[in-house]
């Protein structure tokens, strides 16, 4: 593993039931610091589940995955924790917290963090002024369009300067102009900010400006597209 | 009006837990206060050879209270009417020392035998005289209450846990969503179950002083009239402060238990 490898998947098996049902098997993948990176498959592939292993939801059934230098065959609850206190993810469903107001659901990584009320603040704030969604911060995320929602889920997902940035199908909801914005958003997270983001996509956005790197899962295995 | 009929649902078994709690509380001052009535008025003759320090009693038996010497003049008066003064000084010399003797607590019947055979064994005591107990038998009926009263509120305390812990699970469903958002963006245990956390000590809290409450009115309102002589002589029994500090402990600690045990046990479903 290179020291600039940020994910690093050396014959990777992810399986569900204790094995019985292989999704991955035997998978090698290096990402490294700053790639923009989508994988691509076919529905049922297993690209959702490859996701959850990358952020310690579903344990590797065999070999290693190293995520920012923690092997999540192994790891700890408090480092797992710590590690996803460190990730911005983004869901196709949002997962936002219906109860809460747009600001605190932005504000989520910094409250679990421990950041006081001022700097969560501030920080919502500049989100969803970049988002463009300032005038909605204190409305509840049902209030808001589909579109809306996904905004919410990526400022929430870059509120804490991320070292990855890990997205499920973060358009797959979505208009075209919503869906801009998203890719937007992200592309400016990877140019700007150097962070690494890895998103599951069935389909590649046909406008996008800056390089990328293209994994498909296919037949159990990963492979890049060059 | 579901906001309501979910906390009535945690209150309601919290408050039955309290009220025994409570009951168990005012039981049990009631009987000390009995016993130390009994234990007032109950004492031991104690005839010795030779004048004997309460030190020496209290080594040989750890229930010794006090003791008390009996003159010996109002005896010698009583037994030597008629005889002449030089007489009655040898008999007062040859009189041996009597002692009221009182004890620490209430004792049955047969931890008295065991006093009366400790104090025995002395060389200096030459007998010790106990008495018949009339109050023995209202003691035990005392004691059996007591012990079945400890059975009832266990059980009933059982059955409440239970139950606060089902409505517990009914809250970590309403909440499931929020906890396993905040589970998958890196939240200890702790922090994600907070809300839970507080609802359950405020309800602990709400619960308490509603008993309290009960209780003090018992207090001031109904124990004139009850026509129960020992609660009316002793007002105090029914409730004191310390009882809604230690209710409130207990709540707290009962809610915590129930809280952890419950969110510990839940399976991520994102």
């Amino acid at each position: 593993m290179s020291n600039s490898s940020v994910i690093n998947a050396s014959f990777l098996n992810l399986s569900y039931d204790d094995g019985t049902t292989e999704i991955i098997k035997d998978a090698n993948f290096t990402i490294n610091k700053g790639d923009f990176v989508f994988i691509t498959g076919p529905s049922g592939s297993g690209k959702s589940t490859l996701l959850k292993a990358l952020y310690g939801k579903l344990k590797p059934f065999n070999g290693d995955l190293i995520v920012g230098g923690l092997d999540l065959n192994h790891i700890a609850t408090k480092d797992l924790q710590k590690l996803r206190q460190n990730l911005g993810i983004i869901f196709q469903d949002y997962k936002l917290i219906n109860e809460w107001s747009v600001e605190k659901n932005v504000a989520l990584p910094l409250i679990i963090a421990g950041y006081s009320k001022d700097i969560q603040h501030t920080q919502a704030k500049r989100l969803l002024s970049h988002v463009k969604l300032l005038d909605h911060i204190h409305k509840k995320p049902l209030e808001l369009s589909g579109g809306e929602q996904q905004r919410v889920g990526v400022a929430r997902a870059l509120s804490k300067n991320p070292f990855l940035i890990l997205a499920d199908e973060p358009t797959g909801n979505l208009d075209e102009y919503s869906s801009n914005v998203i890719w937007d958003l992200m592309e400016n997270a990877c140019e700007q900010l150097n962070t690494t983001v890895v998103v599951v996509t069935h389909k590649i956005p046909s406008v996008f400006t800056i390089p990328y790197r293209h994994l498909i899962i296919e037949n159990r295995g990963i492979y890049e597209i060059h | 009006m579901k906001f309501i009929k979910n906390h009535i649902t945690f209150i309601f078994p919290l408050m039955a837990i309290l009220i025994g709690l409570e009951f168990y509380f005012v039981f049990e001052r009631t009987t000390k206060n009995y016993e130390d009535g009994l234990k007032n008025n109950y004492s031991m003759l104690i005839i010795a050879h030779d004048k004997v320090e309460i030190k020496e009693l209290q080594a040989l038996n750890k229930h010794i209270s006090t003791i008390e010497e009996v003159k010996k003049d109002s005896i010698v008066d009583e037994i030597s009417k008629g005889l002449k003064d030089s007489s009655k000084k040898s008999l007062s010399k040859l009189l041996p020392h009597f002692y009221n003797t009182k004890l620490d607590t209430y004792l049955s019947m047969e931890d008295i035998g065991t006093i009366k055979a400790d104090l025995e064994k002395s060389r200096k005591i030459k007998s010790v005289e106990t008495f018949d107990n009339s109050h023995d038998s209202t003691y035990k009926l005392f004691i059996f209450l007591k012990f079945i009263f400890k059975i009832f509120i266990l059980f009933i305390g059982i059955v409440s846990f239970f139950l606060i812990v089902k409505q517990m699970e009914v809250w970590s469903l309403t909440h499931h969503n929020r906890m396993s958002i905040m589970e998958i963006f890196g939240a200890p245990l702790f922090l994600r179950s907070a809300v839970m956390y507080r609802i359950a000590i405020i309800d602990a809290i709400i619960s308490s002083i509603l008993i309290s409450l009960v209780f003090v009115y018992l207090k001031y309102n109904w124990v004139d009239s009850s026509g129960i002589e020992i609660l009316m002589n002793n007002r105090e029994l029914i409730f004191q402060f310390s009882d809604l500090v230690k209710m409130l402990g207990i709540s707290i600690v009962i809610v915590i238990t129930s809280v952890y045990l419950v969110v510990s046990n839940l399976k991520d479903e994102s």
